[in-house]
């Protein structure tokens, strides 16, 4: 029997995440005079966010050549983008506040690419009508990041490195705080707090063929899950056009925003076809649809991809504004691109789904809020535009943590129920390490992983997904009792390995049910059986709840204040 | 194929495990123990995230050169190095069969944690404690030309792995030498047209734990995965010591 917790770290806020929404969280609910804290899985600079590339969006208006560019043309792409199902406040708020959070960065140093006369250079990218990218190289994400741990560090910011958030805790229908694994230690350790943020990121790992980070495992969705707390909109699920044949590591849009065009196995430049005014540039899940379906209907190359062909950009224009995507293309191709085309397929890149939130970012649990690709507030609706998720964790990252300083200050602690699920907790890992019912967690992960990707893939029907929510409820059923080889207190990986996967078992359940229950085709969630978008049936958002035991599916209104609906052409 | 790896925690001496793992073509070194953990041991230890070289997870030393296991292909580590480090106390030569196995290792110069797991504390020291943040100046008009992002960018390329750290033979003896990665990244602030301090940051370095520690080894060029030259960072910052560069604080005023 393990001796008890009874120690309780606290703090006003605590943000679950060290990515850019999580930094930028702590930073202004520092700013606005919470004593916060953040708790990570990783160091802050090994979050996901680090490997963003491509750039982010905001009405600069810095091409002034290309004519006016503004906040509403950008709200107004983001809603088409998203297939009518953004909610249009969310989308407008975050519009309008793009430019400052842009020229924020600029201010605390990232050091974003620039025109000739000296500003922040914009770049087109997919579904946007203006060049309004704005990037540093290839490599925003990495520049964007270490800035955001710069100011960290300057405001002295406390980070909980390491530590694996298992779960929340509960009382008087509040979220009171959390208990979290310290991996160096193999304890389990209460966090009290007034408010939480969920800022855990995506869940890609659901899938194979995923451009995510390995860490990408939905742990944020299954802890809200848990909580009672719905999800929303789990089945819209991005595939990204173009990643690197065999080891799926993103080739950004940028590639084809710089002029990089599309082209099948017998040399055809197959999106005029498909989308004859955007070409390479229609949104995403257009082009991962025509990419797919020219490698399904036998005009992609031996092994399945076509080709990405960067040629035409010349050697000097890749060096400036593509480095990073050579150095891919070198490193885990051995292809050059500036002398040959890189092999890409489609692959799972980014939820667009996540924990329900409103416009101020609070969960439906109060003291719980959500923001970040964690997050469906929601501004991507069924299908994300290149560059508005950088730009979601900047701005709703911001808002969350002033909300969370705003909401403390009113609220007390409540140590008690920390207390008792650090206990009950860890029990529960003791038991996972003893068992000697030794299931070899990497096997039910891939099997996980194949029937994601080929059952609730780029193409669904009601046949295949219902055969993989069977399937899948079978693995979370097995991931209950899941064991492992490792059975030391320290450092034990396979341990987090085994609770990643019982994360990810539990939240692709949501995924398949909100799939199934949705007969139409929208954004990224395209049915063979139903291929037409049906508003009148589901122009809704889907929302998922877990109580005792059981899912719950319901749905609301999408809110639609200021673009009608359109039909989708580019 | 082989992997020789050093197992075991804190200060224990390591001893030395093997396996086999498949020779795929395109595998990386991080494969190969993903693949180990996956199949044969899930004891092992070692960090990863991204798989794309831009996280700084995964520093190791793989045949006695610091370097990113997502970044290095098994096969190309059965050939022969086409260059060579400059020898270090904390890395000795060989110790393999060069093209039947491959050896693995926690990165030197810093405590090893468990298996090829080490504790970043004392880089991350050195990086704070060059005030790693842009002090900003009133009324920033964001404009900056390009050859001056690009000359920035040498440095703000740096991912922090530690890496060149770990290859540096007077990180392996002084203790308070500041190294490549926390040099590079102060001059990168010197640099930078932002900063309202830059003066107060080259003097920063100004001292034998700074830019004057270096003995110009080259071993952290050499090394480094993202192309960052601390040594010439530190060469230049010490070229404006000696001239006294005025540019610098005039700017600044
Ligand atoms: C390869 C790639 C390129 C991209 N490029 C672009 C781009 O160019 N433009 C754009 O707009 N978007 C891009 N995106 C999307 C964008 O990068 C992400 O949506 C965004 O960075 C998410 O940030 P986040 O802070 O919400 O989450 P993340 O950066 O994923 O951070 C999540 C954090 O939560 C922590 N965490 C998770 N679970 C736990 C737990 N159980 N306990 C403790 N901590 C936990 C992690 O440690 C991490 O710190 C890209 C995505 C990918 C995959
Ligand atoms: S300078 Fe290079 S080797 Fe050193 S920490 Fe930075 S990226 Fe790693
Ligand atoms: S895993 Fe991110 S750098 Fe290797």
């Amino acid at each position: 029997m393990p001796a008890a917790i009874t120690d309780t770290r606290h703090h006003d806020a605590i943000v679950i995440g060290g990515g850019l929404t999580g930094l930028r969280a702590a930073l202004a609910a520092n700013g606005a005079g919470a004593d916060v804290a953040v708790i990570s899985k990783v160091h802050p600079l090994r979050s996901h966010s680090v490997a963003a590339q491509g750039g982010i969006n905001a009405s600069l208006n810095n091409n002034k050549g290309e004519g006016e560019d503004s906040w509403e043309a950008h709200a107004y792409d983001t809603v088409k983008g998203s297939d009518y199902l953004a909610d249009q406040d969310a989308v407008s708020f975050m519009c309008q506040d793009a430019p400052r959070a842009v020229l924020e960065m600029e201010s605390w140093g990232t050091t974003f690419s620039r025109d000739d006369e000296g500003r922040i250079a914009q770049r087109p990218f997919g579904g946007a009508g203006f060049p309004r990218t704005c990037y540093a190289a290839d490599r925003t994400g990495h520049n964007l990041i270490h800035t955001l741990y710069e100011k960290a560090v300057q405001a002295g910011i406390e980070i909980f490195e390491e530590r694996f958030v298992l779960s929340l805790a509960m009382e008087g229908g509040r979220c009171r705080g959390l208990v979290a694994l310290d991996i160096a230690s193999g304890e389990v350790e209460a966090f009290s707090s007034k408010s939480t943020l969920l800022a855990t990121g995506g869940y890609g790992r659901i899938f194979s063929r995923s451009t995510n980070a390995y860490i990408n495992t939905g742990d944020g969705a299954a802890l809200a899950l848990k909580a009672g707390v719905p999800l929303r909109d789990m089945e819209f699920v991005q595939f990204h056009p173009t990643t690197l044949f065999g080891t799926s590591i993103l080739i950004s849009e940028a590639a084809r925003g710089e002029g990089g065009v599309l082209t099948n196995a017998v040399g055809e430049r197959f999106m005029s076809r498909y989308a004859s005014k955007a070409m390479e540039l229609a949104p995403r899940d257009i082009v991962a649809r025509a990419i797919q379906r020219e490698i399904d209907e036998g005009r992609g190359q031996e092994g399945g991809y076509i080709n990405l062909d960067l040629r035409e950009l010349g050697r000097e224009k890749i060096m400036e504004r593509l480095p990073g995507i050579r150095q891919i293309a070198m490193d885990f191709a051995g292809i050059d691109p500036i002398s040959a085309p890189i092999p890409v397929q489609p692959g799972q890149h980014y939820s667009m789904g996540g924990v329900a939130c409103d416009v101020n970012c609070r969960t439906a649990l109060a003291g719980l809020y959500a923001a970040g690709e964690a997050a469906c507030v929601s501004v991507h609706g069924a299908n994300r535009l290149g560059g508005n998720s950088l730009l979601e964790t900047l701005v709703f990252g911001k808002l969350a943590g002033e909300n969370m300083a705003m909401d403390s200050a009113a609220a007390s602690f409540d140590d008690g129920a920390a207390k008792a699920l650090a206990n009950s907790e860890q029990l529960r890992l003791k038991e996972i390490r003893s068992t000697q019912n030794r299931t070899q967690t990497s096997k039910l992960r891939e099997e996980l992983n194949r029937t994601m990707f080929t059952d609730f893939g780029i193409f669904r029907t009601a046949l295949r997904m219902k055969g993989g929510l069977a399937i899948a409820s079978n693995l979370a059923n097995k991931g209950e009792s899941i064991g492992v080889g490792d059975k030391a207190k320290e450092y034990n990986q396979a341990l987090i390995g085994a609770l990643e996967f019982q994360n990810m078992s539990c939240v692709a359940l949501p995924i398949c049910m909100s799939a199934i229950a949705r007969e139409e085709s929208r954004g990224s969630h395209y049915r063979t059986d139903y291929p037409k978008r049906d508003d009148l049936r589901f122009l809704k958002h889907t929302h998922i709840t877990k109580r005792a035991g059981e899912h719950a599916l319901t749905y609301a209104d999408v809110l639609l204040d200021r673009w009608p609906l359109e039909e989708r052409r580019y | 194929m082989k992997l020789k790896v050093a197992r075991g925690y804190s200060k224990d001496a390591s001893s030395y495990q093997i396996y086999e793992v498949p020779e795929k073509p395109g595998s990386t070194i991080l494969d190969a123990l993903l693949y180990v953990h996956d199949n044969q041991d899930d004891t092992l230890g070692f960090r990863y995230s991204c798989r794309g070289a831009v996280c700084g997870s995964c520093g190791m030393l793989i045949n006695r050169v610091p370097r990113l296991a997502c970044r290095t292909q098994l096969a190309s580590m059965l050939l022969p190095e086409s260059r060579h480090l400059v020898p270090s106390i904390s890395i000795p030569e060989g110790g393999f069969e060069l093209g039947r196995e491959v050896l693995i290792e926690p990165l030197p110069n810093l405590e090893r944690q468990k298996d090829l797991m080490v504790d970043m504390t004392p880089f991350f020291k050195a990086y704070k404690a060059i005030s790693p943040f842009l002090l900003e100046k009133e009324g920033s008009e964001h404009f900056m030309p390009q050859p001056t992002v690009r000359e920035l960018e040498r440095y703000t390329n740096c991912v922090l792995c530690a890496v060149c750290f770990s290859s540096c033979p007077i990180n392996g003896k002084e203790l308070d030498y500041l190294g490549p990665a926390a040099l590079a990244k102060l001059y990168r602030f010197i640099i930078d047209p932002r900063d309202a301090q830059r003066s107060m940051r080259l003097e920063k370095g100004n001292s034998t734990t700074g830019w004057w520690g270096c003995q110009f080894h080259a071993n952290c060029a050499y090394v480094c995965p993202k192309g960052v030259t601390p040594n010439y960072a530190i060469a230049k910052a010490r070229k404006m010591i000696r001239e006294r560069t005025v540019a610098i604080s005039k700017e600044d005023s």
